[in-house]
């Protein structure tokens, strides 16, 4: 549970820095403090399934002090220890771009123009958690089952795909899984795609390092496709939950995959070739609505979003997004050699 | 009504989609319709209640017992007994 006892909001400046305006900002804060549990289990700090609470503090301005911040700290406590992790006011944004939106709209600020901002920090419960108006009292209960493992095992009979960070949680894929997708992409003809990936948390506890290992996909059905839109119902969720149950296998959800059509897209657009492999939304691509599956399904700090780029001018290419200091970021990962079927 | 009820409330099990955000409801109000127990749900849990346009987004709960979605009008003395698992599941698009 995190504990919020301050409200943020930003100041905005032209770039010769006369005054914009200011306004409240709301700020979903949970990434960070989720952000903040699974790097400290990763390093060993705290067990990956303790039950713990989060608060947050501002980062007071060293030079104007408060109400002035430079980032703002959460602190994580579990089985009596406290870890803490620091996050910069760039944070804040994603909020201070849609806040300027508004700037835009009533002149101040011309579309494309730059702008700075400043975030400020006030005292007062900056939680919202008031439970619907109902006086409901909740208790986390974190479950999620990690198996011990060697690092080293995974590594020996795996190749980097895409630029893989050592900051971020070493990602397994096996190559028949992007098969699989990249199938099921050619399948839907022009309509977006989808699945549940599955699989299993590994902690190799000698170095320490968490990491996570896919097994499989699976498809998403009762799921509504166009060409620009992937709709996840109720029943995708039970359905993937049955299908998981049937494997019998131990596996947890690990993320999501859904394909981009941009062929499709191009061709609605009536996009040259050229045109078509210079365009931001053909590689790397994650949307606004693309993140909100993430928020709302899979909010885990170790969650993946995979994204099969169906092109005109190329085969299928895969891009993975995952968490990254409580915001969602492009991503590299490992390709899984399998053994070989007799 | 669930034979289970009691005045001080249901105890209930909630999760996410993942099933990895777990939530203990110690006495979920009997007297609340099911739409308005997830509303509160949703706050408590962190969970997102509104899609990048604002929209508020539809979350169904699921009663694992029945295997089944429960109607937002259900009252939640009559729909669910003490130790019963519910799971909040999104309709929600990718773009």
């Amino acid at each position: 549970m995190l504990v919020n006892d301050y409200r943020f909001g930003l100041l905005f400046f032209r770039k010769d820095g006369s005054a914009l305006g200011s306004a409240p900002v709301t700020v979903d804060l949970d990434p960070a403090a989720e952000s903040t549990r699974f790097e400290h289990a990763r390093r060993g700090d705290v067990p990956p399934s303790g039950e713990g609470a989060a608060s947050i503090e501002p980062i007071w301005d060293a030079s104007q002090g408060a109400p002035y911040v430079t980032g703002f700290r959460v602190a994580y406590l579990s089985g009596g220890r406290k870890v803490t992790s620091d996050f910069p006011s760039s944070y804040f944004g994603e909020a201070a771009s849609q806040t300027s939106a508004e700037f835009v709209k009533r002149g101040k600020l011309a579309a494309g123009d730059e702008y700075l901002f400043q975030a400020v920090a006030f005292a007062g419960n900056g939680n919202g958690k008031t439970g619907g108006g109902m006086d409901l009292e909740v208790v986390e209960e974190t479950a999620l089952p990690v198996v011990e493992s060697r690092l080293g095992d995974f590594e020996r009979r795996s190749s980097p795909a895409g630029l893989v960070d050592a900051d971020d949680m070493p990602a397994f894929i096996p190559q028949r899984v992007l098969d699989e997708a990249a199938a099921l992409t050619r399948g839907a003809e022009g309509r977006e795609t989808g699945g549940i990936l599955i699989g299993r948390l590994h902690r190799d506890a000698a170095l320490p390092e968490i990491f996570a290992e896919v097994t499989a996909q699976i498809p998403a059905e009762h799921t509504r496709g166009t060409s620009a839109r992937l709709t996840f119902t109720p029943e995708t969720w039970s359905a993937a939950s049955a299908a998981v149950r049937l494997r019998n296998q131990s596996e947890i959800y690990l993320g999501y995959w859904h394909s981009h059509p941009v062929r499709e897209w191009c061709r609605s657009r009536e996009c040259t070739p050229e045109k078509q492999k210079t365009c931001r939304l053909a590689k790397d691509f994650f949307s606004e609505d693309d993140a909100a599956v993430m928020r709302a399904a899979f909010p885990r700090a170790h969650s993946l979003g995979l994204v099969v780029n169906d092109t005109a001018f190329a085969g299928p290419s895969f891009s993975l997004f995952g968490w990254r200091g409580g915001r969602i970021h492009p991503r590299g990962f490992f390709l899984l050699e399998e053994p070989h079927a007799e | 009504m669930a034979q289970t009820e009691t005045l001080e409330g249901i105890s209930l099990t909630v999760s996410d989609v993942s099933g990895q955000k777990v939530y203990r409801v110690p006495k979920a109000p009997p007297e609340a319709t099911v739409g308005e127990l997830v509303q509160g749900l949703l706050s408590q849990m962190s969970l997102p209640a509104h899609d990048p346009n604002g929209q508020p987004l539809a979350y169904q709960a699921r009663l694992e017992r029945e295997g089944r979605h429960l109607n937002a009008a259900e009252r939640v003395g009559d729909a669910l007994e003490t130790g019963d698992k519910l799971m909040l599941q999104p309709n929600i698009d990718a773009g």
